[in-house]
């Protein structure tokens, strides 16, 4: 379905109107395709029904107080660009929806941050393994007398101690990227649960 | 009397019962957005920033109460109609059960 542009008798009113319409089209720019444009037709026909009442006002004057009873677009919008983001990510597994959806979710409720926490934790393994590139000889799993002692970056002077070793050698990254993508896998799965336990 | 304190009590009331009339105003009829919001100042005096309908029908479709469906006008500019699902009748006949055993006990503590 197009969006027909509603015409106005004045230049002003158009003008009004269109940066009205830009303003939802730059809000909802990260939904999808289809979504975006229910939105845009939905206000586009609250403005045109809204027109169509009968007035005294003029033609501006009736289209201002048309748009300010609606709203800021950035506003009104916020509660359905969270739902949606949120439905988004956790169906695609895209992990930039992801941290968007939580990010306008994390005052939906404590929960969200939880997740939020638990993705940043995550995202630490994945600096993790650009250091052990960087550093290969003083970045891995350490074991001190066979227990375990370290995830990370070792100090020189423990480099020295007979007693400390590294466990994982070339296995380090492989292990590293197996364990970061099962933890999203389950964590992302996870965030899926949680909605529908809201929902029901 | 508190002034600030009711005023801050009606809002929250009628933001929590906002669904339930929003479902109520839906029961019998299906509406376009822009004459659904008109019916129910006429109905409640219940002023809402419009732009927080669509949100708000947006959530209750996906919560399965609701449908919607576009339909072409002459003018070129389509309505979206609303319209109660099945499930919706019934969530609504649970609802509407609850508040009258509500209305019923404060009405009780009241007097």
């Amino acid at each position: 379905m197009k969006i027909k542009e509603i015409q106005f008798k004045e230049t002003a009113s158009q003008r009004i109107y269109r940066s009205y319409m830009k303003r939802i089209e730059i809000t909802v720019s990260s939904l999808s395709k289809s979504d975006q444009q229910d939105v845009l037709l939905e206000f586009n026909s609250h403005i045109y029904e809204g027109l169509a009442r009968k007035t005294n006002k003029h033609e501006t004057d009736h289209l201002i107080d048309l748009l300010e009873k609606l709203g800021e677009p950035e506003e009104v919008l916020k509660p359905l660009i969270a739902d949606k983001k949120l439905e988004q990510a956790t169906r695609t597994f895209n992990p930039v929806h992801l941290f968007k959806a939580i990010a306008l979710n994390i005052g939906n409720g404590i929960s969200y941050v939880v997740f939020g926490i638990l993705y940043i934790c995550l995202f630490g393994f994945v600096i993790l393994i650009y250091f052990k590139l960087k550093n290969p000889d003083q970045v891995g799993l350490y074991f001190k007398d066979d227990s375990f002692m370290l995830l990370g970056k070792l100090n020189s002077e423990y480099m020295k101690n007979p007693n400390v070793t590294e466990i994982l050698g070339n296995w380090f990254i492989p292990t590293l990227v197996a364990i970061t993508l099962i933890a999203y896998l389950i964590l992302t799965l996870l965030l899926k649960f949680k909605r529908s336990i809201n929902k029901h | 009397m508190n002034i600030i304190f009711v005023e801050k009590w009606k809002s929250q009331v009628k933001k929590g019962t906002l669904t339930f009339i929003v479902l109520n105003v839906l029961r019998d009829k299906e509406f376009y957005g822009y004459e659904f919001i008109e019916e129910l100042k006429k109905l409640t005096q219940i002023e809402i920033a419009e732009g927080t309908f669509y949100p708000l029908m947006n959530r209750l479709k996906k919560e399965g109460l609701v449908t919607s469906k576009w339909v072409e006008q002459e003018s070129g500019i389509p309505r979206k109609y609303f319209t109660l699902t099945e499930t919706g009748k019934e969530t609504l006949e649970t609802m509407q059960t609850y508040w009258a055993d509500l209305a019923s006990s404060i009405k009780k503590i009241s007097q």
